[in-house]
């Protein structure tokens, strides 16, 4: 049973892709279906996109992005059901996600009492 | 999945009719503008389809998408330049109408118009080419040059000239007269002809074949067809050419996706429901007063495609096909395809004296298909020495190992006889 969720955030730098032909996208989305279909059992929320923009609030003030480094955005989120992470890290090394060289995906396990 | 299927090729299918569409709306000479705007929601689509949400009508969702990015690019280029009148006028006019979604059938005369725009007179014929591929049948650059084996500075070059040409034009797609039309119908024909060709034998190293590119041309012309302009004769006759040589393609090629030749063919796996069809436009363009290039090159198909073995094959039909067809689009090709379906008809001597009689241009001796037919020839007139050589020559000139390996293919029969002959 895939018992535990586990968090995937997807990370990439901002502005780095090459724009992709109509064909091409085509073969993405072709990708991506194969994938979903594949891990079925295992993808239990696509998630959405995040903004671009966004503040931090710390206790000494806001500042103004949500960003690790000063190039690298959050893209989006998606949550997987796996039994352990490796077997979460088998689905997103299998997603086209992962497949552009300039996205970073961590996971990290929703840890529920 | 049938939702997958659904969309399956919505980006390729609908990128020239999103681009010709707003191009209509807002005027050719913002093509660049255009072209971002549904690259951006083609992007948007991929993201949210992803996600599930697959719109009931993908083609309506793209348009509204790319509909607003445009506008949300007009307001802020204006913001940045504070423009000029006739884009505050046109920012405001767009405003106030809201984004209706053109019916199906006004996008796909778009489309027809905006193949008409690009095939103009002003423009070079090899860019009026790659700006169709690019713009209206969705290819990208790379994709561009890998299928008209040029280099993608080339495609580019080209590309911009015929950019600069539209982007300098008032034309508006609305007024295009029927007649301006019909005066560039052959140029369109002869665009899509080119296409087709490309994919009917590619000049790309590791497709031979590439049938989506065959595909894409034969989707125009049914367009076409379906115009008042276009509902002419001549695009019936380019339309049985094409269902023709379709329903022999995936014959061409054997398991390991070399290719075959026309005597080694599998003749019961050619595509009975294209040939059906491809007759069906043959009988339809035989009509009117014209008779054009294609109509005698879809002639000379169909014989095949009827002949029930290479043998029986009518070659005094094709022979007289090929005749007419020099006297209507004089090519020095025309006659080499003669020489070698009279070879067929009255013997390789008979072939061999209509290429000796030919004058050869530089262009045809630098190609691999002039030695390829006089090696051909000449192994079967027993002139042995002669044939080597011109095989060599052939097989040094062949532009791609696929055809080099079927030149191979076709002369070692020849050597393998000759040898066996001395002993």
């Amino acid at each position: 049973m895939n018992n535990k969720t586990y968090m995937c955030i997807l990370r990439s730098k901002s502005g780095s892709c090459e724009k992709p032909s109509p064909s091409e996208m085509e073969l993405m989305y072709a990708k991506y279906q194969d994938w979903q279909e594949k891990f079925a059992d295992n993808i239990a929320d696509m998630g959405n996109k995040l903004g671009e923009s966004g503040s931090v609030v710390r206790q000494d003030g806001v500042t103004d992005g949500p960003f690790i480094e000063l190039k690298e955005i959050i893209g989006g989120y998606m949550t997987l059901k796996a039994t352990t992470l490796n077997e979460a890290i088998t689905v997103i090394k299998e997603s086209p996600m992962i497949a552009n060289a300039d996205v970073s995906i961590e996971i990290r396990e929703i840890s529920t009492p | 999945m049938k939702q997958y299927a659904q969309v399956e090729h919505v980006f390729r299918h609908e990128y020239g009719f999103l681009v010709a569409s707003l191009l209509r709306r807002v005027g050719v000479h913002h093509i660049d503008a255009v072209e971002d705007a549904v690259q951006h929601a083609m992007m948007q689509a991929l993201d949210f389809w992803c996600r599930g949400d697959i719109p009931d009508t993908p083609s309506a969702w793209l348009y509204q998408v790319a509909y607003h990015q445009l506008l949300s690019e007009f307001r802020i280029s204006h913001r940045r330049k504070e423009i000029l009148s006739e884009q505050v006028d046109f920012a405001n006019d767009v405003f106030a109408e809201q984004p209706e979604v053109p019916l199906p059938g006004e996008m796909g005369d778009s489309l027809l118009r905006m193949l008409f725009v690009a095939c103009n007179h002003d423009i070079p014929v090899e860019s009026q080419l790659v700006f169709t591929l690019k713009s209206l049948c969705g290819f990208s650059v790379k994709e561009t040059a890998l299928r008209l084996f040029i280099t993608t500075a080339n495609v580019y070059k080209r590309f911009s000239r015929a950019r600069e040409y539209l982007k300098n034009q008032p034309i508006d797609l609305d007024n295009l007269t029927n007649s301006d039309m019909a005066t560039r119908l052959p140029m369109v024909h002869s665009v899509l002809y080119l296409v087709f060709t490309e994919g009917h034998l590619s000049s790309h190293t590791d497709m031979v074949i590439r049938k989506d590119l065959c595909e894409e041309a034969i989707r125009l012309v049914v367009l076409i067809s379906q115009s008042t302009v276009g509902d002419v004769s001549e695009t019936y006759a380019l339309l049985a050419l094409m269902y023709l040589h379709l329903s022999r393609m995936n014959a061409r090629q054997d398991d390991s996706g070399a290719l075959l030749l026309l005597e080694q063919q599998d003749r019961s796996q050619w595509n009975k429901q294209f040939i059906a069809m491809g007759l069906g436009y043959l009988e339809r363009s035989a009509q009117g007063q014209t008779l054009s290039r294609y109509h005698v090159e879809a002639s000379i198909v169909a014989e095949h495609c009827l002949a029930p073995s290479f043998k029986k094959t009518r070659w005094d039909k094709i022979v007289a096909s090929y005749g007419l067809l020099e006297r209507i689009a004089p090519s020095i090709l025309h006659q080499l395809n003669r020489a070698i379906a009279m070879a067929e008809w009255q013997g390789p001597n008979a072939g061999l004296d209509i290429l000796q009689s030919m004058d050869i241009p530089i262009w045809l001796n630098r190609s691999y298909h002039w030695n390829a037919v006089l090696a051909d020839l000449q192994y079967r007139c027993g002139k042995t020495t002669l044939a080597k050589k011109n095989a060599k020559q052939a097989i040094q000139k062949a532009p791609t190992d696929n055809i080099k390996d079927l030149l191979r293919n076709r002369f070692e029969k020849y050597s393998l006889s000759t040898l066996r002959n001395i002993d």
